[in-house]
């Protein structure tokens, strides 16, 4: 697991990796692009509708990121994970209105006095996609695997690291020993696999659950087909314990170029678009004129910080990396973020899309949201931020440049995904606030950011987290236990981030099972790391998606009021989207055809005239 | 001093034999009139762009002051509307051609320049070492040239210099192929065995016989390999490959992909920069094809 991996997990947010291939052909369509942006003639006007013929029910979903897996053990990705939730019950869901644990597979649950014994009642009337019932111990057989096989707790390992055992008395009870207090056992995100199709799997480092299909599952959809960046095919589990899904088939397509899948939403082909991570402000603006578009908005899951490189370090004490010494002083970090006006980059980068930045989880998870008191708050201020780097040492030399201590001008690399606009919109921004400060800057943008990041090999980075209803796993990646063991390998850490303080107050906070005695040591947690300045949330972006209402009649956000719909913290959009009964498939562009019909006979005729024209220029030549 | 009364030295002879061609060269480039429409083309984007810091000046790359709102229309204060910070389009191509003549002229240079060492020296010394470097010039021609330069562009910095170098070592291999051919032709003249004859080495033969008789031919392919760069360069800059601080026609386009300029239709973000990439290429290819049949005469049946 990679940093940019992680950067596209269930925990984090849809980056997607690089894809060079769709590149290419966008660059081919580019000339086209330019001559025909003008016109908006739509070359294929006859809109395709997302169904089939004989009157099933389909709904299409563009999306761009690679499916990285399959397998639950392995998938860490947003797409995946989120296709896992849908053909996989958990033990327990989140509500869709608050995001408190709801039943899952399990009906009930409760801890034993000493809150070292969880006993979970497994609800009876669950049955796997191929007839059999699920049962207490396809459960047990689950967590089991990940607590002996090492490569079965790739993805999902940080769950069971505490457990002691797990045992599964009867059809319908399962008993989990922990070795400390844990306080996310009613919020396990773990896929529950079938026993006895999954006891069969030798190497579950190699074992991506592609091969044979239709995949057996207990989800509200069941998979039956896939094919690698270009489609992923699920049908509806017409047995699923909570009420079959509306829809009949639920299709993810790949669109890997943005305004490609904005045209597809345009044109019917597909009924939803949720964007990478969301659609451009101008994509919206457009859409949202549009007849039978809907465009979504809510306050999404993700925050969007400038993390510090705090000199990449091994759990064994070695240093490695190339983190630029400076910036180990919190004064000059504290300096760097002084001189963000967060406020322009929610005005002209996210246009309104996004929510001011302040504590480390995001205000849509209210529980745990923190904002910095009066004193400790680092607002935009450029000229405390030059006072901080003075008295840091840092002065201004006569080019105006500030230097460190060894004589040479500061100079920082940022680290930011070529394939996020935002990242270079921000860093643009950056290099012109800082270089008023005197400080250089080098905007590095690469596809592939997770080699010099796991590497250390950088100042400043682009980085951003989904966060689940339970933070406890984007607290954990910040402490030290997250650390590599060596420099070689490679741990769930974020940004090499290690404190005592906050290490105790994450131990503290994993034990406590009061839920308000947790949140303010949460609280604490999110203070101590704004002070840090190692993790500089600048904003929270807003989930910005599009679908077609004359396909989708209605579909359940998350939170109810107001919430996103793709990547939600369950299956509650795609399992309650209700198919649209019209039959209006084709209108709508027949200005748009008849627009391409005359500007093709216009340029016929021109083309006519021009060759006649040139035939009597050159008849004297020809015999 | 008097021109009669100079004694006519053989520097002074060579100047005026090379400014009687040259004006042999202008009489007979005039008589091109698409040539003379790509040159004055090219003289007004010369001039646009080394004007540009006193028209628009560099602040107009700046995103904090920008003056309008994200993609304004175009409008009496923004002739071709505002980009996505909000920065005049019209300065910004303006700004831009700077960067993409740039690239596209070093860019060329370095390309024509190898190819000229590989031709020449491969036509001159044969041999294995022609075989071995006319192999390798193969295997460049028969790669695809963006594809090379794509994962060049990948695996190095983000930089101008990458962007240039990863254009100009995956061009040259049609400039070392007519190179040699015309080499070989010139090499089998009579006056190079008479060079040989009085002891021309190898450097002298190829720098004071091959290279004046190929130098036409590098001209006119330079001329012509300036359009395919400032292509090359926004290509590359559209994918991404580019330093996205920097401001050139290929960077702006990419940005309007970016910023879901082309599916909201905000046509004055993608329209200038093209035509701008298709006037300056359009530009260098008439030059280059009238600079081309001039020095060649057996191409020189323009009509």
């Amino acid at each position: 697991m990679s940093p940019q991996d992680q950067h596209g997990t269930r925990r984090s947010h849809p980056r997607s990796p690089r894809h060079r291939t769709a590149r290419l052909v966008a660059a081919a369509g580019a000339v086209a692009l330019t001559v025909s942006a003008g016109l908006a003639t739509p070359l294929n006007p006859a809109p395709q509708r997302a169904q089939a013929a004989e009157g099933k029910k389909t709904l299409t979903v563009a999306v761009a990121q690679s499916v990285d897996s399959l397998s639950p053990f392995l998938a860490v990705r947003l797409l995946s994970t989120s296709i896992l939730r849908l053909t996989y019950e958990y033990l327990t869901d989140y509500d869709p209105g608050d995001a408190h644990p709801v039943p899952g597979l399990a009906t009930s649950w409760k801890p034993s006095a000493d809150k070292l014994t969880w006993t979970y009642t497994i609800r009876s009337d669950a049955t796997w996609s191929d007839g059999e019932k699920v049962t207490a111990k396809d459960a047990a057989w689950t967590f089991d695997k990940m607590m002996t096989d090492e490569a079965a707790a790739t993805a999902n390992g940080s769950f069971v690291a505490n457990f002691r055992s797990v045992s599964a008395p009867s059809p319908t009870q399962l008993v989990i020993k922990l070795k400390k207090p844990q306080a996310t056992m009613t919020a396990l995100d773990v896929p529950i696999v079938p026993q006895h199709i999954w006891k069969s799997v030798k190497d579950f480092s190699k074992f991506n659950n592609d091969k044979s299909f239709p995949i057996v599952g207990d989800g509200p959809f069941v998979l039956t087909d896939y094919k690698a960046d270009s489609y992923v095919r699920l049908k509806a589990n017409k047995d699923f314990w909570r009420g079959a899904p509306k829809f009949d088939e639920l299709v993810f397509k790949y669109y890997k170029d943005q305004d490609a899948a904005v045209a597809a939403l345009r044109k019917g082909e597909v009924s939803f678009v949720a964007g990478q991570p969301a659609l451009t402000p101008a994509q919206a603006a457009s859409l949202k004129g549009q007849k039978d578009i809907h465009v979504n908005e809510g306050p999404g899951r993700r925050f969007y910080a400038l993390a510090t490189n705090p000199g990449a370090k091994a759990r064994n004490g070695q240093k490695f990396g190339d983190g630029d010494p400076s910036l180990l002083d919190q004064r000059v970090r504290n300096a760097l973020f002084m001189a963000v006006d967060r406020k322009a980059v929610i005005d002209k980068v996210f246009q309104g899309h996004a929510v001011e930045g302040q504590g480390y989880i995001p205000p849509r998870f209210s529980t745990y949201f923190w904002k910095p008191s009066a004193s400790q708050d680092l607002s935009y201020d450029p000229a405390k931020a030059a006072q901080l780097l003075d008295q840091a040492g840092y002065k201004k030399n006569a080019a105006g440049k500030r230097v460190g201590k060894n004589g040479k001008p500061l100079n920082y690399r940022v680290l930011c995904h070529a394939t996020d606009p935002n990242d270079k919109a921000v860093g643009q921004y950056l290099k012109e606030w800082w270089g008023k400060l005197g400080i250089g800057m080098t905007l590095d943008c690469l596809d592939n950011v997770t080699d010099p990041w796991l590497a250390g090999k950088y100042d400043l980075a682009f980085d951003g987290w989904s966060v689940n209803p339970d933070p406890d796993f984007v607290l954990s990646i910040h402490t030290c236990g997250a650390l590599p063991a060596t420099p070689k390998d490679t741990g769930a850490t974020d940004n090499f981030i290690c404190d005592k303080t906050y290490d105790d107050l994450y131990a503290r906070q994993l034990a406590e099972y009061d839920s308000a005695k947790r949140a303010d040591i949460v609280k604490q947690m999110e203070s101590r790391l704004y002070d840090l300045g190692y993790m500089n949330v600048m904003a929270y972006p807003n989930a910005v998606e599009a679908y077609r209402t004359d396909q989708i009649k209605s579909i359940t956000t998350m939170p109810k009021a107001a919430g996103n719909i793709y990547g939600q913290d369950g299956y509650w959009s795609w399992w309650s989207a209700v198919p649209a009964d019209s039959g209006s498939s084709s209108g709508g562009s027949s200005t748009g055809v008849i627009v391409g019909v005359v500007a093709g006979v216009v340029v016929l005729a021109a083309a006519g005239v021009f060759f006649a024209m040139r035939r009597r220029t050159t008849a004297d030549d020809r015999e | 001093m008097t021109a009669d009364a100079a004694p006519a030295t053989p520097g002074r002879l060579a100047r005026q034999r090379r400014r009687q061609s040259a004006a042999r060269f202008w009489r007979s480039y005039r008589t091109h009139r698409a040539g003379m429409i790509g040159l004055a083309a090219l003289v007004l984007f010369a001039l646009m762009a080394l004007t540009a810091p006193l028209t628009v000046g560099s602040g107009v790359a700046g995103v904090t002051d920008a003056p309008g709102a994200p993609l304004e229309a175009p409008s009496l204060d923004f002739p071709l509307g505002t980009d996505r910070f909000g920065r005049s389009v019209l300065g910004l191509v303006v700004w831009g051609s700077r960067v993409s003549l740039l690239v596209g002229l070093l860019a060329a240079v370095l390309s024509v320049v190898i190819g000229t060492v590989v031709g020449v020296t491969a036509g001159h010394f044969k041999g294995a070492y022609a075989t071995v470097l006319m192999r390798i010039t193969d295997w460049f021609l028969v790669m695809p040239a963006l594809v090379l330069a794509i994962a060049l562009a990948t695996v190095m910095t983000r930089s101008l210099g990458t962007v240039i170098l990863a254009i100009g070592v995956t061009s040259w291999p049609t400039t070392a192929r007519l190179v040699r051919a015309q080499t070989l032709a010139v090499e089998s003249r009579p006056y190079i065995e008479r060079a040989k004859a009085l002891g021309g080495g190898h450097w002298h033969i190829m720098s004071r016989h091959v290279l004046p008789n190929v130098m036409p031919l590098v001209l006119a392919q330079t001329t012509l390999m300036i359009s395919s760069s400032v292509l090359a360069e926004a290509t590359l800059a559209f994918l991404g490959l580019g330093d996205p601080t920097v401001i050139s026609w290929g960077g702006l386009l990419q940005d309007a992909r970016e910023a879901g300029a082309v599916s909201a239709g905000d046509w004055w973000y993608l329209v200038p920069p093209g035509i701008a990439i298709a006037l300056v290429a359009l530009a260098f290819t008439l030059c280059g094809r009238a600079v081309e049949s001039v020095l060649n005469p057996r191409l020189g049946v323009a009509r």
